[in-house]
């Protein structure tokens, strides 16, 4: 017997509701490591004295918060994949200011491809600065291959 | 006349391409096709209207679905609003004996794409379900194959006598045009193509090398 | 030739083909400064043993590597929103190719938008996506 998870259920009741929030900061050595690595080569994004240093634009994806899923979601049988991660920056991120993410489930839906039925949770970060700013917003979508129960 | 009958805009979930970029995309670039047919996932979309695109690009731009069976997605041409009440588009469960009794019932014509993809192709499920009957027609070039998977398409085609027409389930702008289908006529409408498919009168192309 | 300004920028323009370094030790590197630790991305054993075909590269990676390519192309450029379909695996140690044609320009606000696709030595695709980017104007 096969038991499938119940998008619309979930949809309902998950979506567009704030289930994490944390407070971080970035160092300039984690920003400027993570900019050389993926090849960049301007200065604001590799040198912690150039005088406009800033995170990479991509760097908001990699951050993750406390709880990676809303509290009473039910647990899900399948190998977790990355299945896409989108980025809005709104303004430069510097070394060393407070940050705060909150969390949300953007968008949940199902399809088929190449390894079957696969599930997709897609949880958006907005990310404000100490003033109340909205920095970013970052979006992890997550796919699951379901294993039906037998 | 030469459309690429498989592509995606941002209506889809996974498509990130805006249809005015197709169309200027295609004219900038000189890519050979004179049109192309939206194929959305899960559904069909009512409510865009490209007329005004098309006559400002010159450019065919029809609008047709891609659903999702236990045999593989299949591509659904001339789809209508009555067509659209007797199953629901957005179930990736559909069985593809009801989705082909219910498009051939409405004039339309349900195409199985991408048939040598693992799991949503058609040949991956032949061993387990058999020979499907009332497929006339499959992609066998599809842009966005990878490996063998366009020579599986084209083998089993072979095998089945079915015809093959081109797509390039394009879902970002550079990809359109890389494969598509050739007819002898000029075709305006979606049910134009239906009734173009129906004919058998096409011819698979594949672009892929040259643009 | 970069791009210093708008008016640089043509209409399906091919950005320089970005070849990215996948290799254990800069994947290592990366992961740390993201705080990603998991063995899936730094031990191809490990990832072997989840099931994978072997360590990935991080899709947040990826993503940096398409918003370095754009930089390197335009270094003045603000990439303000990239977003990225990870199709299939990247593998570390692998080689890839990341290419990128201007598809949108917007000559008055300096915005032009950007097809980015990963692809390996066969020509698949296993990223694609799409940047929205900020050049300036004069």
């Amino acid at each position: 017997m096969t038991e499938l998870l119940d998008v619309e259920a979930l949809r309902a009741k998950f979506l567009n509701t704030v289930f994490d929030e944390k407070q971080f900061e970035l160092t300039a050595e984690d920003m400027s490591n993570y900019a050389i690595a993926c090849g960049e080569l301007a200065t604001r994004y590799t040198d912690p004295n150039d005088p406009d240093f800033q995170a990479p634009p991509t760097m908001p994806t990699c951050i993750q918060p406390k709880k990676r899923m809303p509290k009473g979601f039910p647990k899900i049988a399948g190998l977790g994949m990355d299945a896409g991660k989108a980025v809005q920056s709104y303004k430069p991120i510097r070394p060393g200011v407070k940050l705060t993410g909150k969390t949300h489930m953007h968008d949940i839906y199902t399809k088929t491809g190449r390894s079957g039925r696969m599930v997709f949770f897609v949880n958006r970060m907005d990310i404000f600065d100490s003033d109340g700013e909205q920095v970013a917003w970052a979006d992890t979508s997550i796919v699951i291959r379901e294993r039906p129960k037998e | 006349m030469i459309l690429d009958l498989h592509s995606h805009s941002i209506k889809s979930d996974d498509g990130r391409a805006k249809v005015p970029n197709y169309c200027q995309w295609i004219r900038a670039r000189e890519i050979p096709i004179d049109g192309f047919v939206l194929t959305e996932h899960r559904q069909f979309d009512f409510e865009s209207d490209y007329s005004a695109l098309a006559k400002e690009f010159g450019l065919t731009i029809l609008k047709a679905s891609e659903v999702e069976t236990e045999y593989g997605h299949v591509l659904v041409f001339g789809v209508t609003e009555a067509l659209t009440q007797t199953f629901d588009f957005t179930d990736i469960h559909l069985p593809l004996a009801q989705v082909i009794e219910a498009a051939e019932r409405h004039g339309a014509v349900p195409v199985p794409c991408h048939p040598g993809r693992k799991r949503v192709g058609m040949s991956a499920h032949l061993e387990e379900y058999g020979v499907p009957q009332g497929v006339r027609i499959v992609e066998i070039y599809n842009g966005g194959s990878r490996g063998d998977e366009d020579a599986i398409a084209q083998n089993m085609a072979a095998e089945q006598d079915y015809l093959g027409i081109g797509g390039s389930d394009a879902h970002i702008v550079s990809q359109i045009g890389k494969c598509a289908t050739r007819f002898p006529e000029k075709i305006t409408s979606a049910a134009e193509l239906a009734e173009a498919l129906r004919g058998g009168d096409f011819e698979a192309l594949n672009f892929r090398e040259q643009i | 030739m970069t791009i210093a300004t708008i008016k640089d920028v043509e209409f399906g323009e091919e950005l320089p083909v970005f070849d990215p370094d996948t290799s254990l030790e800069n994947v290592k590197k990366f992961a740390t400064a993201a705080h990603w630790f998991g063995p899936r991305f730094t031990d191809h054993e490990a990832a072997r043993k989840e099931g994978l075909p072997g360590a990935l590269v991080p899709g947040i990676m990826s993503q940096g590597f398409l918003a370095a390519m754009i930089h390197r192309w335009a270094p003045q450029a603000n990439v303000q929103n990239v977003d990225t379909v990870f199709r299939a695996p990247v593998v570390v140690d692998e080689k890839y190719h990341i290419t990128g044609v201007v598809t949108d320009i917007d000559e008055a606000s300096g915005r032009v938008e950007i097809d980015l696709t990963v692809t390996n030595d066969a020509g698949e695709t296993r990223v694609f996506g799409t940047a929205q980017v900020q050049i300036p104007t004069g």
